[in-house]
């Protein structure tokens, strides 16, 4: 009997109020330690989910787990398959999309962790897709290929963008409040402090939106030269293996004519050296017509007359046409031939010998 | 994304000199480049072994989960990332298993317990009757 040792994620699944939350609320934590940049408001964003599902204090566990333990992240894969309904799945992708996407880039690990995650809700790929354009207002491009040598060809080539959060943090730290120095005149400088904090508050949101622009459009531009880069890249593909093919087909044939001329020229000199052979011999070749007649009619080199009348009866009998009279035109025809040959054979043999 | 250690034929914790040797000897001219740019360069060989070993992970747990033709796992990561589900385990059985087997044993200590301290009882008495028996 083996002593009952059950891991820490195991101890907290059977002691949580209801286990798909645990799961998913590990799952969650699975992509917060995939991102590249972790923001503090994504710590908050974890926090706030764990309070809800009653483990405020495990938080920091379920971290710890998610960054070391594979069977636990098979484990609360398990409970999420057997006990979430699809309804139920689309408010989870939705916080792990807004979790993974909250630096602005996806990184590719949670591009790829975040595909696991749809396969595990039963998302069909169409339906992620759109998802992912609710959650964050883009469209989902396809994750880059770090095995490929255009992922870092085109790595170098582009600038990295910006760092946006160092600013965000910058305009994020709180302006000190006015305290009144002389507290007859306290009233004033607390309604010159508003009004400087309202400013204050308005130059901020100005900023977050200039820079929130200034990002969509180098991401814009990015997009259209990585879109340019990829149908170039497409078009010389596709013209290489163009010209590839036709070299192909081009050597194909010179193979084939140069076996064809090899071919030719073996049977000529055969035939040369057999009339050599047989003129040194002597034996008195027949003429090529009598041997053409006796090949029609299935004879050998010196055949009588009578076998010659035999042969012939008996092949005129077989390809006469009228015994393929049922049979179509074509066959008719093809019959007519060759009993013309044969008879044409017959005749030339008859005459000669 | 495509294993590369696996098709040059390399170990993964291969030295430098390894990889480029494997690289040189390889006919495949896609694969040669993609090999020497990607493993070539040591920064570019971390970010590649990152991912590698995240994809190792995620085959295992789709293996485990039978989840080895989903939709999103297709290409090359799934060609060459897909484990034989062979010599996995399915966890949740496994915590069920124990969880039976912890709650059985705890119905049952009051029990054990009692036949524990009835057996030390009777080796008492038994040394005690051999001792007299002895002297």
């Amino acid at each position: 009997m083996a002593p009952a040792r059950f891991s820490a994620f195991e101890l907290l699944l059977l002691k949580s109020r209801y286990p798909p939350d645990t799961a998913s609320l590990l799952l969650l934590a699975w992509v917060y330690v995939s991102k590249r940049i972790a923001l503090a408001e994504d710590q908050r964003y974890l926090e706030v989910l764990a309070n809800g599902y009653r483990h405020s204090q495990d938080l920091d566990t379920l971290l710890e787990i998610a960054r070391a333990d594979l069977t636990a992240i098979q484990l609360a894969a398990e409970v999420v398959l057997r006990e979430r309904v699809d309804e139920q799945a689309h408010p989870f992708l939705r916080r792990a999309i807004g979790l993974a996407t909250s630096e602005g880039e996806l990184s590719l690990r949670n591009h790829h962790i975040l595909r696991f995650l749809s396969d595990l809700s039963g998302v069909t790929p169409g339906a992620f897709a759109r998802l992912f354009r609710e959650v964050t207002g883009r469209p989902l491009t396809p994750p880059g290929d770090p095995s490929r040598q255009d992922y870092w060809q085109q790595d170098e080539i582009a600038e990295p963008p910006p760092e946006e959060s160092a600013e965000k943090h910058a305009e994020n730290a709180p302006q000190p409040p006015q305290r009144p120095h002389h507290w007859q005149r306290w009233r004033l400088r607390i309604v010159s402090a508003h009004a400087r904090r309202r400013e204050s508050r308005l130059e901020r949101d100005r900023l977050r939106q200039q820079a929130r622009q200034r990002a969509e459009k180098r991401r814009q531009e990015e997009e259209r030269l990585e879109r340019e880069r990829q149908a170039e890249a497409q078009r010389q593909e596709q013209a290489r293996q163009a010209d590839a093919r036709r070299q192909d087909q081009e050597r194909q044939a010179e193979d084939q004519r140069r076996e064809q001329a090899r071919q030719e020229e073996a049977y000529r000199q055969e035939q040369w050296r057999r009339q050599q052979w047989q003129q040194a011999t002597g034996a008195p070749q027949p003429h090529y017509r009598v041997r053409l007649a006796l090949q029609v009619l299935e004879l050998e080199e010196h055949a009588s007359p009578i076998e010659i009348k035999r042969a012939y009866r008996r092949l005129a009998q077989r390809h006469h046409p009228d015994r393929f009279h049922g049979q179509g035109d074509l066959r008719v025809s093809l019959a007519s031939q060759r009993f013309q040959r044969i008879k044409n054979a017959y005749d030339y043999l008859m005459t000669t010998t | 994304m495509r294993d590369l250690y696996r098709r040059l034929g390399v170990a993964k914790d291969a030295t430098p000199d390894t990889i480029v040797r494997a690289a040189e000897r390889c006919n495949n001219r896609m694969l040669k480049a993609d090999a020497l740019s990607t493993l070539g360069n040591a920064a570019h060989r971390e970010a590649y072994d990152d991912l590698h070993d995240l994809l190792g992970e995620l085959g295992r747990l789709r293996a485990g989960l039978g989840m080895t033709h989903a939709p999103h796992w297709q290409g090359d990561a799934a060609n060459d990332f897909s484990a034989s589900p062979h010599r996995i385990v399915v966890r949740q059985e496994l915590l069920t298993r124990q969880l039976e087997i912890a709650l059985g044993r705890h119905q049952t200590r009051w029990r054990r317990r009692c036949w524990l301290a009835f057996a030390i009882v009777i080796g008492l008495i038994a040394a005690h009757i051999a001792g007299r028996w002895m002297s």
